[in-house]
């Protein structure tokens, strides 16, 4: 199982630097979703189904959905397009200074010997229980987020009045 | 090198990717993007804190949560980006500074 884990979170780093570093936005969207797809699969092998299942259908789905809608409402020219993802001069040092972090993270993991051992075993807890019942609250907050969300698109798209 | 030490070095690295794509790029999508790629190393870590724990019930429920504000940041970032290319015919953040009242 490790051996697809391993696969599975190459994936996911791959496809998330494909898509900050793709030229086209498309292509970032969908290399967007092929990293939710993977991380659907991660969570999956880990024991979480439950959220496998919702990280592949609404990241991996309607968040797509909602990108390609988003490009297809505007039709910018590609020149255009181009001018705006970076300016060569402009923080010209920082794709060092993160690879030097990121080394050095690496770097002080290895050498520290964290002890990253799994403290207990993944007890059958009754997810429907805990997510009705101990987390209802959250149900509220989510909700709530939603209909935020829904007002604010119709306020955001609504057409002006002539 | 255990599974989990990659699991973290990874997200770590989600991190990083996220925080370039946000501090290079002008186009408003894009930044959306290295929002969203953040947010799934911060659902990733959720899920390892509760492998790691034996806690896998609750930390789904916390990761459905953030998947659903995950969503709703999403779209209210792309209603904004469409409202900004009917203003302005572009997608560039820095006409937002432009914005008055």
């Amino acid at each position: 199982m490790d051996t697809i884990i391993y696969v599975s979170l190459a994936f996911l780093l791959g496809f998330c630097i494909m898509a900050v570093m793709s030229r086209s936005i498309l292509k970032s969207a969908i290399y967007l979703a092929a990293a939710s797809a993977a991380l659907g699969g991660v969570m999956f092998l880990l024991g979480a189904k439950w959220a496998s299942v919702f990280e592949v259908s609404v990241c991996s789905g309607l968040v797509t959905v909602i990108f390609i809608s988003s490009i297809s409402l505007s039709n910018m020219k590609i020149e255009d397009v181009h001018k705006l993802y970076d300016d060569k001069k402009r923080m010209a040092y920082l794709p060092y200074v993160l690879l030097f972090g990121g080394f050095a993270m690496i770097a002080f993991v290895l050498t520290k010997d964290i002890n990253l051992t799994v403290v207990a075993q993944s007890t059958m807890e009754d997810f429907q229980n805990i997510f009705w019942n101990t987390r209802s609250a959250d149900i509220l907050g989510q909700i709530t987020a939603i209909l935020i969300g829904v007002i604010a698109v119709v306020v955001l798209l609504r057409e002006e009045a002539k | 090198m255990t599974t989990e030490t990659v699991m973290l070095i990874i997200g770590f690295l989600m991190i990083l990717t996220g925080s370039y794509c946000l501090i290079r790029s002008y186009h408003m999508l894009k930044i959306i993007i290295g929002i969203e790629i953040a947010m799934k190393a911060g659902t990733m870590f959720l899920i390892f804190a509760g492998y790691m724990n034996g806690h896998m019930g609750l930390a789904q429920a916390y990761v459905i949560t953030a998947i659903v504000l995950e969503v709703v940041v999403a779209v209210v970032l792309a209603g904004v980006t469409i409202g900004l290319y009917h203003k302005y015919g572009n997608m560039d953040i820095r006409n937002l500074t432009q914005l008055k009242g």
